[in-house]
């Protein structure tokens, strides 16, 4: 897996963006960064800067109004960089699926989304178990 | 003669105990902040997660590098190296394995301000020149801090100096060392409020927590550093542990002076090595305690109350040390 595949599945530093969400996976995500469940356990570093920053986590459906930003979230990302979407909104826009103001999951909007967690919210634990498979797919190569 | 002196060179007191230093400090640091949270912090990455930082500084190393339009590339570039090689250079007046700093002369310890100073300066230019709304606030921010902890800093650095009769750390170092006394060798009040001044003060050269405003994530994104990535990235925060195992190192080697390190050759390293995590575990403590001021908050308590402090304990010192003679 060589040195550098190890120290990018070593510390993932994430950035959150909340792209129209009713909040609920927002608190879950927040919550796997709490002491019961405390995910710098793993290197992760919640960071403010997409500059910074390694994995981007979307939560919520995409509206129209947040899109561009979203996008131009993403671009500000140093390669190589990782999407994960939590949450049903973010997988597929999940009940707001086909609003006039939504343009569906993170998916339709970004260029790649590497791993999904379904839930509405998911748990911390799921949030925890979908950024384990990332950082195995980070690990293997890209 | 010359294996010794590039063994001090470059492995140890030199680069790579120096490096090490660093990187052990910023798991330390991580570490301390997780116990106070009730938390475990980096886990998973070598034993106890004590490869973390050194996994961090990897990745950012592999890391794309952008540097935004408009921004200067000159300062971008110069910044962070210069960030890295000028607490390094700093670190070596630190006396460390012996009572002898491997560069010693007299003026060490202004010299080692200075270096803080121009450190500051850096961090002002490049958030600056990054071309950033929020870059250019950190800079703001941290150039008004350093308005306000600088004068006190120095101030108070110089009771010691005044007591050891020397500006050099070495000397100063090998002045308590044979006074024999554990903490300071003069008037045990003057040389507590002092060592907690100095400490102060050094929370705000670090940017720590009371007095983080100029990278503030929460309000201004990540303050000076927002733009930068990559290998800049890198080598600031490497600069950044750096910069604080040189002011642990240095409140060590002035206030926590012991008769032990100067008895024998072999403690003095294991000593020094001591104090100085003993310096650093209960900076990240306070941390772990404290929330943020507002800029003009920082400002106040240092124009307000500190100065003034420090300006009466340098006065003091010199009253004590006039009547005692």
């Amino acid at each position: 897996m060589g040195l550098v595949g190890w120290a990018r599945a070593s510390s993932p530093w994430i950035l959150h963006f909340n792209t129209g969400a009713c909040n609920a996976c927002d608190i879950e995500v927040v919550a796997a960064l709490t002491p019961r469940f405390d995910i710098e356990r793993f290197g992760v570093i919640k960071v403010g800067s997409p500059r910074h920053a390694d994995v981007l986590i979307v939560t919520g459906p995409v509206t129209r109004e947040s899109r561009d930003r979203l996008i131009r979230i993403y671009q500000q990302m140093p390669e190589p960089k990782f999407v994960m979407a939590v949450g049903a909104c973010a997988i597929s826009g999940g009940i707001f699926a086909g609003c006039y103001n939504v343009c569906g999951g993170a998916a339709n909007v970004l260029p790649k989304v590497d791993v999904v967690v379904p839930g509405c919210p998911p748990k911390p634990e799921a949030i925890i178990d979908g950024l384990a498979m990332l950082l195995k797919k980070v690990r293997g190569g890209r | 003669m010359v294996w010794e002196m590039l063994f001090s060179i470059f492995i140890f007191p030199g680069y790579a105990f120096l490096l090490a230093m660093a990187f052990f400090l910023e798991w330390l640091d991580r570490k301390v902040l997780a116990k106070v949270q009730d938390r475990y912090g980096p886990l998973t990455v070598g034993p106890a997660g004590i490869l973390q930082p050194l996994a961090d500084f990897i990745k950012l190393l592999s890391k794309e590098d952008i540097v935004p339009t408009g921004a200067s590339r000159a300062v971008l570039t110069l910044g962070p190296i210069l960030l890295v090689a000028l607490p390094l250079t700093a670190l070596f007046f630190i006396p460390m394995d012996s009572r002898r700093a491997l560069v010693s002369f007299e003026g060490s310890l202004v010299a080692i301000l200075f270096i803080l100073v121009i450190t500051a300066i850096l961090v002002f230019l490049i958030g600056w020149a990054s071309a950033n709304v929020f870059a250019a606030e950190g800079a703001m921010r941290s150039a008004l801090q350093m308005l306000s902890y600088e004068i006190p800093l120095a101030l108070t650095a110089l009771c010691p100096a005044l007591v050891a009769g020397s500006l050099c750390v070495s000397a100063i170092y090998e002045r308590q060392a044979r006074g024999g006394a554990p903490f300071m060798t003069f008037l045990p009040p003057l040389g507590v409020i002092s060592f907690v001044l100095f400490l102060f003060c050094t929370l705000a050269e670090l940017e720590r927590l009371p007095f983080d405003a100029p990278e503030a994530e929460t309000e201004i994104v990540a303050g000076w550093m927002t733009e930068l990535t990559g290998r800049r990235l890198a080598l600031i925060k490497l600069g950044r542990d750096l910069e604080f195992l040189l002011l642990a190192g240095l409140t060590a080697s002035l206030y926590l002076g012991d008769p032990w390190s100067y008895c024998s050759s072999w403690l003095a390293p294991i000593s020094f090595v001591l104090k100085t995590l003993a310096c650093a575990i209960l900076m990240s403590f306070i941390r772990g305690l404290m929330a943020r001021l507002r800029i003009d908050q920082t400002l106040r308590i240092f124009w307000t109350y500190t100065i003034p402090l420090s300006l009466g304990l340098l006065l003091a010192t010199t009253l004590a040390l006039l009547f005692l003679h």
